[in-house]
């Protein structure tokens, strides 16, 4: 029996924070007053990575939600100072107990995953041309999926899941620089600013699991790589397309303690995981990092069996970070067992 | 080097949790735990919920009520909690979702016996323990399943797949007619 977990994360930028690059700077900080193609060009596969890493940041229940700020160079080397806030409402987990599978040593149970993951992030621009624009972009996503997981013994087990994920990226942009009061027309008819685009994300992916209980203490180690396609299906400009490859491998250790101390006639417990997340492709080039860093806590009273389906209410709080970025979350922890 | 070795790393560790761990069997009850015939815990209190107990006899007077669960073979006798208030709307033969509380006594018997104490009345055998969430889960004769919460400082360490439990009927403390 695993849980699924509903978690809420909300919060406000942080003041501080260390270099990263979560939104896009859109355009150079050359001397050339005007867009040349190749620089068109150019800026429209960076929007497409950025597309897909911030649809998957924001609709993937894998990747923390989190308050970011960026203060950051861009792949153009344009300077940014960007906020970014995911909030999102999703759960992950194993439905019943594990059945036998035929007459094979193994047992299954199905696995069921979904998300509403909201980004709303702003950066203000700081670069020669466009200094003191503001760019805005918003996404949200909806995912879900499922498969199975599988039990090699009472510890073992592995999940491998299919899921789908839809996003709707919008990005606004304020000219207050007379270089972009001059080229805004120019640059939203190539599709660089001012655009929508609707997208769709295949994501596949095996979780590798052991559990191990030491006196009360469960301790669970997991390994989840996974691969995400995504594809543009709508767009606000004909010349605005997504599509690329992410993955993923997200490494977790948990620890989950009960406490041996009763509050409302619930034992408390806390604990907390560490998960070291590997990004790849245009997650990796979106986002301009190599992977993320999570330490999670929580403290929390346990409902299970006496209370529908919940295994625990409390709540818990993440601290993220990665060479160029450093994020916080805090919410409500629910956690069920189906 | 280090982005061959990680996979390495990964085999060795599921190679060897495989290795320690065994292969998967669905739990079982009427297995033969391990050790020697004894008590392992007597007056382990729990709350449980009877979906759908037939009320078979009540005496309002004496504030008892006698539960009947489906696939059980026997009665229960509870006394009637005061926070009962619905017993006026109860009539015998009637289906309701009683939410009771019972004590437990647990033992290892051996072809269910226990030396120096005869034969337990067995109503019930442990199916799987969950030491850390303090879950019993218990087998009843007619292969239903229910799982229980028990208070702290249960033995559950000592408990196992197999266990003999005896079920003590103590009271009513929340009644509710069903359909």
């Amino acid at each position: 029996m695993r849980p699924s977990r509903l978690r809420t994360a909300s919060g406000w930028p942080r003041t501080a924070g260390v270099s990263a690059a979560i939104l896009v700077g859109l355009l150079p900080a050359g001397a050339e007053c005007q867009i040349t193609p190749a620089q068109a060009s150019q800026l429209r596969n960076a929007i497409g990575n950025r597309v897909e890493a911030l649809t998957i940041l924001g609709g993937d229940y894998g990747i923390a939600a989190a308050n970011f700020r960026s203060t950051g160079k861009f792949t153009f080397g344009e300077s940014a100072d960007a906020t970014v806030t995911v909030t999102k409402l999703g759960g992950a987990g194993d439905i019943g107990d594990p059945q036998p599978l035929g007459s094979l040593p193994v047992g299954w149970q199905p696995h069921l995953q979904g998300n509403m993951g909201w980004l709303d992030g702003t950066q203000h621009l700081h670069s020669g041309l466009v200094e003191g624009d503001i760019t805005e972009i918003k996404t949200y996503g909806i995912e879900f999926g499922g498969g199975a997981r599988f039990w090699v013994n009472d510890r073992l087990s592995f999940a491998p899941t299919l899921m789908g994920l839809y996003g709707h990226t919008s990005e606004t942009y304020t000219a207050n620089s007379a270089f972009m009061r001059e080229n805004l027309a120019k640059a939203t008819q190539l599709g660089l600013v001012d655009w929508t685009v609707d997208t769709w994300t295949f994501i596949t992916g095996v979780d590798f699991q052991y559990v191990y209980t030491w006196d009360r203490t469960i301790f669970t180690l997991s390994s989840n790589p996974v691969y995400y396609h995504t594809e543009s299906f709508k767009s606000s400009n004909a010349n605005l397309n997504v599509k690329g490859d992410s993955s993923t491998w997200a490494n977790i250790i948990d620890v989950d303690i009960p406490v041996g101390v009763q509050l409302f006639g619930h034992e408390l417990r806390t604990g907390g995981y560490y998960r070291w997340t590997g990004l790849y492709g245009a997650l990796s080039r979106g986002l301009n990092e190599s992977s993320l860093n999570e330490l999670h806590g929580r403290v929390v009273l346990d409902f299970l069996n006496q209370l529908w389906k919940v295994q625990w209410i409390g709540i818990g709080g993440s601290y993220v970070w990665g060479s160029h970025v450093t994020g916080w979350t805090v919410g409500a922890d629910v956690t069920f067992r189906f | 080097m280090a982005a061959v070795s990680r996979p390495i790393s990964l085999l060795a560790l599921l190679t060897a949790a495989l290795l320690l761990g065994g292969c998967w069997a669905a739990p079982v009850a009427t297995v033969q735990p391990n050790g020697e015939a004894r008590l392992i815990q007597g007056a382990i209190a729990v709350q449980s919920v009877k979906e759908a107990a037939i009320v078979s006899s009540m005496d309002r007077n004496a504030g008892t009520i006698v539960l009947r669960t489906p696939g059980s073979a026997e009665n229960s006798n509870y006394k009637v909690g005061p926070k009962v208030s619905s017993l006026d709307n109860i009539t015998v033969g009637e289906v309701v979702q009683a939410t009771v509380t019972e004590e437990l006594t647990v033992y290892v018997l051996r072809d269910g016996q226990l030396p120096g104490a005869g034969a337990p009345a067995v109503h019930a055998r442990v199916l799987a323990v969950d030491p850390s969430y303090r879950l019993l889960k218990l087998q009843y004769p007619d292969g239903e399943n229910e799982t229980i919460k028990v208070p702290l400082g249960t033995k559950l360490e000592q408990m196992e797949a197999g266990d003999s439990v005896v079920i003590r009927p103590v009271e009513v403390i929340a009644l509710r007619r069903k359909g």
